[in-house]
């Protein structure tokens, strides 16, 4: 859907949230004001009171538990409005981040759920393409020794053509690994393996040792398989999201910036 | 006011035009069921936080941290994010599932479509009444009446329960933002987001957290909203995740924690009022509460050295925290501990099924890190501190009072890094992670990522070990988290522990068992079953001499030319009595490595106090689920 220019605008939006309040708080024609000691529960708030106990249970209250949630809203009531008149939101460092993160919110609330067309995101495809790439997979098989030396014999051995199977230590850890992420091969193996194992070269010989946090290792590196960018169609849902996140922030702080661009700062230094 | 009400509509309009919905795909949005090709037996510990606080969380929010469960997602999954402090991190290792639990106390999903205005509610029943209640005070009375005897009847339009559309139009509303959120960073195969929050009882502060976790995704989930937990009763929150079991046929657990702060709360051998346990508590308790957060920042609740004097490794993680409830309004005495820790619940448990038939205890064990950062962190080397305001970029954070209501007693160094969570599962799907925990089959540890494995059985033997191990320890027996029926002869069990391929070498393997004796009374013991080097370290007097200690105090490092990078054995237990209600879990414990707080005073060049630089070096652990066996049933 193609929306004018101006729709999109965030000074438009926090025009608008302002709008929304105000009317909504004019159509109901209920605002607080923290002076009054007049409580109207009013059967617009009753029936608010049973929602939120039936979403959150699942079914309607009962008399006592309606009463229990009234008695729950007069209390937060009466102290709110209580706080308000000591004055204790002023200077409240919650109170002041929340009313900046629902500025922040307002800002950026068309941008969850607006659905940007394909040629906004082709293009953003087209930019940030690389993101997109699968990880790189491996293919491999792996001798476990204790020690670089025990390692180095084994590797003699091999060569001199011992079966393989039995040719390592006994250790908790998958001889054969296939086309495995690089993620997985670094949950299993850890960091230094990962090293060692992009070091090496895709060959039918046994390679190294190669070191890791467990000991030392003789590989067969199979295939070293490269993640290649797959094509739009079949990842539009991944670039929307990268798209979305990307422009949440971005409105958020095109929107804080034409606020700030509004206020005269003086820093006393 | 009338023109404020046309350009209201007119605005509206295209503001709602614009709005289409959430983007993650099907699979996405579902538990993972049938989306991934499963592994015949639980392949790998699948690794993640259980316990993570975002600016969803009102605390974590007034501590500061500016970062959202966005952020703590891609965090998680493995990508840079900016931290509030504009510190710039990222996991060396990603996890494989993030439970999001933000407080339901004031989580903002206190805004409801109810707010909405008029031209934003499009089902035609919520429109009636919508129009009925700003009519006239009557007509509002007979809405109100209609919508009980609705919701009663379970008629309410779809719009108020699970039309999701009708909920996306509450642009605003942050629980089902959120479960979009999640739903779009929920890989089935790759990464695992669970729906999720903490429910924050706390009578007179004493600390019965829990964190309830859903199977389920946004199609379930999306019809509840948190329960809130102050000044509520914890069967109050079972009634809920009863109702919405029953409502949306999905699951739901709960995960109690930091019982190391409850005052003796947590497990206690009696109802909350005092009276005696009954049967129906306590197979409710059991049925909703299968797993139990046991190490985290705010301490370690395993055991405390009061209660377990023979145990030269008890009391990891309890300085500081053993001093009272979570704020310090109320200090701790030491018959308060036995409901504070859970190898002492554990035994309680016993003992309470054989009186009521049911074990209210019977739960496994994980760990999580209870962040405020939104960062899911729980290395030594890359602590980001409880929340926002310790931060890696402040200083003296190891040295600073830690006033949460008081400023005596706890200080920054109490700090844990803070655990992780490890499940046994058949692949990285909700449904399956969730499985996992509901039989029990995870494990716990205080930052590092051991494997631990264990069988329980009745025949296995080191011969064991030359096959297929796996396929055998689940063909002949149970895994953690599951229960022997006493066959008159002595439990055997394969354990294996494998180090951290990124961390310490491990010291010892160790078998705790808890056991209810022929008069009734509840005992314990820890045997070394494993360890390095055991042609050198020699048992002498009951003990296994030390394993060394290679940390550097003045560069934070240590070498891994001590310990053993696996230990592995079949162990039988020696003093097995016929009849016997018992549990055995393992315990694995890593070489001494430096703490958070040792590598902050090298990287910030601070001295720190004797008491903290004592405590500056530690074993790290892990914890398995026990293992139960318990008679024949008459």
């Amino acid at each position: 859907m193609n929306l004018p220019g101006w729709t999109r605008e965030p000074l438009v939006h926090f025009l608008l949230a302002g709008i929304l309040i105000f009317g909504l708080f004019s159509l109901r024609g209920e605002e607080v004001d923290p002076a009054s000691r007049t409580i109207d529960v009013d059967r617009e708030q009753l029936a608010q009171l049973s929602l939120v106990f039936e979403r959150t249970m699942g079914r309607a209250p009962t008399d006592a538990e309606l009463d229990q949630q009234i008695e729950n809203y007069i209390r937060d009531e009466v102290l709110y409005r209580e706080a308000l008149r000591l004055g204790l939101d002023q200077g409240d460092a919650v109170v002041r981040r929340r009313m900046a993160q629902k500025m922040d919110m307002i800002a950026s609330a068309r941008a969850e759920t607006a659905r940007p067309d394909d040629g906004v995101l082709r293009k953003w495809y087209a930019e940030n393409g690389a993101r997109f790439a699968p990880e790189v997979s491996y293919t491999f098989d792996q001798l476990w020794f204790e020690a670089e030396g025990e390692a180095q014999a084994g590797l003699a051995r091999l060569r001199s053509g011992s079966d393989w199977r039995r040719s390592g230590g006994e250790i908790s850890l998958p001889a054969s690994v296939d086309a495995k992420s690089r993620r997985e091969v670094l949950a299993s193996f850890g960091e230094l393996f990962l090293v060692g194992l992009d070091r090496l070269e895709p060959s039918s010989d046994w390679q190294g040792p190669v070191p890791s946090g467990l000991g030392w290792h003789l590989v067969r590196l199979e295939r070293r398989e490269p993640g290649k960018v797959p094509p739009f169609e079949d990842i539009r849902e991944q670039v929307e999201n990268d798209w979305r996140t990307a422009t949440i922030a971005a409105r958020k702080e095109a929107a804080y910036d034409l606020l700030r661009s509004a206020y005269n700062v003086k820093i006393e230094r | 006011m009338r023109q404020i009400s046309a350009s209201l509509v007119v605005l509206g309009a295209a503001l709602f035009l614009a709005s289409c919905g959430s983007t993650a795909s099907e699979e996405q949005r579902g538990n993972g069921e049938g989306t991934i090709e499963l592994a015949e037996f639980p392949d790998r510990p699948y690794w993640g936080d259980t316990h993570l606080h975002t600016d969803n969380s009102i605390d974590a929010f007034g501590f500061g941290v500016r970062l959202g469960p966005e952020e703590a997602l891609r965090f998680a999954s493995g990508e840079e994010v900016t931290s509030t402090t504009g510190v710039k991190a990222r996991l060396a290792r990603p996890l494989d599932f993030l439970v999001i639990a933000d407080h339901s106390d004031g989580l903002g999903a206190t805004k409801r479509l109810y707010d909405a205005p008029r031209m934003l509610i499009r089902d035609e029943t919520l429109l009636r009444w919508h129009d009925m209640m700003h009519e006239s005070p009557q007509q509002s009375q007979r809405a109100v009446a209609e919508l009980i005897n609705a919701a009663a009847n379970d008629e309410l339009p779809a719009a108020l329960t699970a039309d999701q559309e009708a909920q996306d139009e509450d642009t605003l509303d942050i629980w089902s933002r959120h479960l979009d959120t999640l739903d779009r960073y929920n890989k089935p195969g790759k990464f695992t987001a669970l729906a999720g929050f903490e429910y924050t009882l706390m009578p007179d502060g004493n600390n019965l957290h829990r964190v309830v976790m859903f199977r389920d995704g946004s199609d379930k989930t999306k019809q509840t909203i948190p329960y809130p937990g102050l000044e509520t009763k914890v069967e109050g929150l079972w009634d809920y995740m009863d109702a919405y079991a029953k409502k949306t046929g999905g699951q739901v657990l709960a995960i109690p924690h930091n019982s190391n702060v409850s005052n003796g709360l947590m497990f206690e051998l009696t109802l909350a009022d005092g009276s005696p346990m009954t049967a129906e508590y306590a197979r409710r308790r059991a049925r909703h509460e299968p797993v139990v957060e046991v190490t985290q920042i705010k301490g370690d609740s395993e055991t405390h050295p009061f209660l377990s004097p023979n145990d030269e490794f008890a009391g990891f993680g309890v300085k500081g925290w053993e001093l009272g409830n979570l704020p310090l309004t109320r200090r701790a005495t030491p018959d308060m501990f036995g409901g504070s820790y859970i190898r002492e619940a554990l035994k309680r448990g016993l003992s309470l099924e054989q009186q009521l038939g049911v074990n209210p205890y019977a739960f496994g064990l994980v760990g999580s890190t209870d962040s405020h950062t939104a960062l899911a962190t729980a290395d030594e080397d890359n602590f980001f501190g409880k929340h926002t305001g310790n931060e890696p970029a402040i200083k003296d954070r190891a040295l600073q009072t830690q006033n949460l209501g008081t400023r005596e007693g706890r200080f920054g160094w109490h700090y844990l890094a803070g655990g992780y969570a490890a499940a046994w599962a058949r692949g990285n799907t909700r449904a399956e992670i969730f499985d996992a925990f509901k039989r029990r089959e995870v494990y716990a540890t205080t930052g590092p990522r051991m494997v631990v494995r264990i069988f329980g059985g009745f025949d296995f033997t080191e011969k064991d070990w030359g096959g297929d191990w796996v396929r055998a320890g689940y063909s002949r027996g149970v895994p953690m988290g599951g229960e022997l029926t006493d066959s008159g002869k002595a439990p055997s069990f394969l354990i294996s522990a494998l180090k951290d391929p990124d961390g310490a070498n491990l010291d010892r393997v160790q078998v705790v068992k808890g056991w209810v004796d022929a008069s009734g009374n509840l005992q314990e013991r820890v045997y070394d079953v494993v360890w390095s080097d055991m042609d050198r370290r020699r048992a002498a007097g009951g003990k296994i001499p030390a394993v060394g200690d290679t940390v550097d105090r003045t560069a934070a490092t240590y070498t891994n030319t001590i310990g053993a990078a696996e230990l592995r054995s079949v162990w039988t237990d020696p003093d097995y009595r016929g009849g016997q209600w018992a549990f055995y879990y393992v315990r694995v414990i890593e070489i001494p490595t430096p703490r958070w707080t040792l590598y902050d005073a090298v990287r910030f060049g601070i001295k720190l106090p004797a008491d903290a630089m004592a405590d500056a070096v530690a074993q790290e652990r892990a914890y398995s689920s026990p293992i139960w066996i318990k008679p024949a049933a008459k």
